[in-house]
């Protein structure tokens, strides 16, 4: 099942300008399946960076306009957009001038995979 | 500030069998739309345009047309702004 996500992943990385990778995590950001270019930053796929979406989401859900589904983080050089599909987080990585509306499109062609790796991680104890 | 976009927005869905319109930023995403263009549609048009500027990177971007049997579909780039123009074929 992860090898398949994973080898869609990539097919998915090749489609986007400048995307240099695509995380699938839990909420503590713990990697679950991973499809990274050499030109990801070491930085950004380490877990203690990706956790942080996890507070920042919670924080961003209570200002009153509903709850959370996307940030998007713009860097001098890089881009970070993330997705709030609890239990799991979705996190792509790209250069600063990459398509963010096409990396947000890749949503719905990514959520139809994510149902047995929810229930998965959900059953965890 | 939209004000002026609306306006522009509003002539072009004046226009006879024009049916939606979008228009997106750089980044693909959705400055205006109306009619049937869909918001999210909004970074697949600029990735369409920029892979199409690809073919001749030294002339000005191309109106891509994309058609079906009963509908048209115009994306044309102007600097950093594309715009989509969604057309039932008369």
């Amino acid at each position: 099942m992860v090898d398949d996500l994973r080898k869609y992943l990539n097919h998915l990385l090749e489609k986007v300008n400048g995307l240099f990778s695509i995380i699938i995590t839990d909420r503590d950001g713990v990697p679950l399946v991973r499809a990274v270019t050499e030109r990801a930053p070491e930085l950004a796929l380490r877990p203690n960076f990706i956790s942080t979406f996890g507070m920042a989401t919670d924080q961003a859900s209570k200002l009153g306009l509903g709850r959370n589904k996307t940030i998007i983080s713009m860097y001098s050089s890089y881009q970070v957009i993330q997705m709030n599909k609890l239990p799991l987080v979705i996190t792509f990585i790209g250069s600063d001038n990459c398509n963010t509306g096409h990396i947000l499109s890749l949503e719905s062609q990514i959520e139809p995979c994510l149902k047995e790796l929810a229930a998965v991680v959900a059953d965890a104890p | 500030m939209e004000k002026e976009l609306d306006r522009v927005i509003e002539e072009i869905m004046a226009t006879p069998n024009v049916n939606g319109c979008l228009v997106a930023d750089h980044q693909g995403l959705c400055l205006a739309s109306k009619g049937t263009a869909h918001v999210d549609s909004a970074g697949m048009i600029v990735a369409i345009s920029e892979q199409a500027c690809k073919i001749q990177p030294n002339l000005k971007p191309p109106t891509v047309c994309l058609e079906t049997d009963t509908k048209q579909c115009l994306i044309q780039r102007h600097g950093t702004i594309t715009g989509a123009i969604f057309k039932q074929k008369s």
